[in-house]
């Protein structure tokens, strides 16, 4: 943007966006699956960015985003529960409703923020896998803890949230997801941040300081997941305990190093991907006439799936889709170059 | 950082830049360093040598702050830095290049010089110690307060709203890399991925780098490692010409005797963590021990002593 004045450049993508965003809201309202797939998609994309936050740019392995997305859907959905009989009154229903739930997204990303930093803190002052290893545990102990709380609706799960996040919420958290991504990868921090990616000992003795950049990489990821929680339970009829596995958590890596770790344009792609392969297959299955069958088991057979093409990844594109680069940097040099060959 | 021996202003200011006094460090019964004692002023080019094992890249870490001394201390412009992280002591004006080349590699040229301008670009160096030491004197509490202190000082937050200042101060880090880019000749190179440097290139983008931390002391760790002759001299060159450029105190590891005898006015000799001679090249090129320990002392009996 070589023409923007500079003090409209940290605005300007904000006014583009947000008109888009509720053009797409109206323009899908009579279609229910379509809003659905697209808000379930939204959700994916803004995990897979956040996760490339901590796994992609800073380096470090983060194998417990689905425990951080429980921590905000629960905490939003509670909220919202108890919060469901107040409407501001100088303001129309719809509007009142929308600033409820962005108050109660806010407070989930922040519940997420806070657990991120507690988790972070201890495991991210040392170098190496031990960040997986607490991450791992984290998910499951947030898991088994819903499981058992009577406020939390135990192995039941909470019905009766508010569906108030229609896809121009959704889509307005995906467009500030990205937009932070991006800044914080081309800003001062982000080269810090690649830095402690390439060599923590040098960036260290370059006067980084690796563990307050690690913890606070890892603190902004966790609280997009937190915001990505409370959206999904925002859109969902019932949340449970099963929807924040371990599977979720993995899930949501594999879209990460499917689109390259260190990429957020690849991040995208592979969410969108991996959101739609699902759909897909059902598809299939239910074209080559298995009926029934096969095409009600996809939810099952997800996971070996998901497994093959990540094996088929390694051996053909270690690197993931677009390695360290974005989707700009890389396309040009996959498209055939006709020019040159003639001249 | 003690409260009892806090230096005076004056004192401060008249302290070598670096001091190494009575430091030592053992690993279990090993003893890596021995009674190492050192003063870097500003304008010094010093030269640390010995043997394979010697202890001299164990010195640097100790220098720098990656191990911690086991006795003595250490003190860099008159501050007590024993217990101070690598990159606190960084921001007190110490800067290292490493023996094995430690670049970023996946970044280009430009970015590894980039990311080490930084540190005081935002003087958020200021702020980012006030979080550790919150950590340190008080609980989890003081120090979620003190990072969303830090969060708020650092200006995070500047870079995702792209104010007009922080986009001024992205120019002028990226000036200030492309300056030292510049002296060290690799201009030429800016955009290209660390990693795709040849060998030379790689330990020159090192030193810029670590001149983009502003350093009043720097230390060079084998800079001259794998270059040929040619190269070795043109070093020399740049290395006396950084020290009256950026009026630095600069102390050197170095295997080639002749570069360290050609550039160094002072230098000390290490042997199994203990320093066994130091002084002008002449006066340690002749020195019974040194010749010892790098020769062996069946050298000595065969030759009859050079001392």
């Amino acid at each position: 943007m070589p023409g923007v004045p500079p003090g409209l450049r940290g605005a300007l993508p904000v006014l583009i966006a947000l008109p888009v965003v509720v053009v797409f809201e109206l323009l899908l309202a009579g279609s229910p699956f379509a809003t659905y797939l697209l808000s379930i998609m939204g959700v994916n994309i803004i995990l897979a960015v956040s996760l490339n936050i901590v796994n992609g740019m800073t380096g470090q392995f983060s194998i417990g985003h689905a425990g951080f997305m429980a921590v905000g859907a629960y905490v939003a959905g509670v909220l919202s529960l108890s919060l469901k009989e107040i409407a501001l009154s100088f303001l129309p229903v719809a509007v009142s409703d929308q600033v409820f739930l962005l108050l109660v997204l806010l407070l989930g990303g922040v519940a997420a923020a806070v657990c991120g930093f507690v988790v972070g803190l201890p495991s991210l002052r040392l170098r190496g896998d031990y960040l997986a290893i607490v991450t791992l545990g984290f998910g499951e102990i947030i898991r088994v803890f819903v499981q058992n709380t009577e406020m939390f609706g135990r192995a039941l799960g909470l019905s009766g949230i508010p569906q108030t996040a229609g896809l121009g919420m959704v889509g307005f958290w995906v467009f500030v997801v990205v937009l932070v991504a991006r800044r914080l990868a081309g800003s001062s921090h982000g080269r810090s941040l690649w830095a402690i990616r390439e060599d923590e000992v040098a960036a260290e003795a370059m006067g980084v300081d690796t563990t307050g950049y690690k913890v606070r990489a890892f603190v902004i990821s966790s609280f997009f997941a937190g915001i990505a929680g409370g959206l999904f339970a925002h859109f969902v009829p019932i949340i449970n305990p099963g929807s924040f596995t371990f599977v979720k958590s993995m899930e949501v890596v594999v879209m990460v190093v499917m689109g390259g770790l260190g990429s957020t344009t690849g991040a995208i792609v592979a969410a969108v991907f991996l959101t739609l392969l699902p759909e897909a297959l059902r598809s299939a299955f239910a074209a080559m006439g298995a009926e029934g069958s096969l095409a009600q088991k996809v939810d099952q057979i997800r996971m070996p799936v998901y497994g093959l093409l990540l094996v088929a990844l390694m051996l053909l594109r270690p690197q993931g889709l677009f390695g360290t680069k974005e989707i700009w940097e890389v396309l040009p040099r996959w498209l055939p170059r006709r020019r040159k060959g003639l001249a | 950082m003690s409260s009892s021996t806090e230096p005076t202003p004056q004192q401060l200011a008249d302290a070598p830049l670096l001091k190494a006094e009575g430091v030592s460090i053992t690993f279990g019964g090993l003893k890596a360093l021995t009674d190492f004692n050192l003063a870097i002023r500003k304008g010094d080019l010093q030269g640390l040598i010995g043997p394979n094992g010697a202890g001299k890249t164990t010195a640097f870490n100790v220098l720098t702050g990656v191990y911690k001394p086991t006795q003595g201390e250490v003190r860099v412009g008159g501050q007590k830095v024993n217990t101070l992280k690598p990159h606190q002591i960084n921001h007190l004006g110490l800067a290292r290049t490493f023996q094995n080349i430690r670049l970023f590699r996946a970044l280009t040229a430009l970015d590894n010089v980039k990311v080490a301008c930084r540190a005081e670009a935002f003087s958020d160096a200021a702020a980012h110690g006030v979080a550790a030491a919150a950590l340190v004197r008080g609980g989890v509490l003081t120090a979620i307060a003190a990072n969303c202190r830090t969060l708020v000082l650092a200006g995070w937050w500047k870079s995702l709203l792209l104010t007009p200042r922080f986009q001024a101060e992205e120019r002028r880090i990226t000036e200030q890399a492309e300056h030292l880019l510049e002296v060290m000749g690799l201009l030429h190179r800016r955009d290209e991925e660390a990693r795709n440097l040849p060998y030379g290139e790689q330990r020159r983008l090192e030193i810029a780098r670590a001149l983009g931390t502003q350093p009043n002391v720097l230390l060079l760790d084998e800079p001259a490692a794998g270059m040929n002759t040619r190269e070795k001299a043109d070093l020399m060159v740049l290395i006396r010409k950084l020290r009256d450029d950026f009026s630095l105190g600069i102390l050197v590891i170095e295997h080639d005797m002749k570069l360290v005898m050609g550039i160094c006015e002072k230098i000390t000799v290490l042997d199994h963590g203990e320093t066994i001679a130091r002084g002008a090249p002449e006066q340690v090129r002749s020195d019974r021990k040194v010749i010892e320990a790098y020769l062996g002392d069946s050298y000595l009996e065969t030759h009859g002593g050079a001392a």
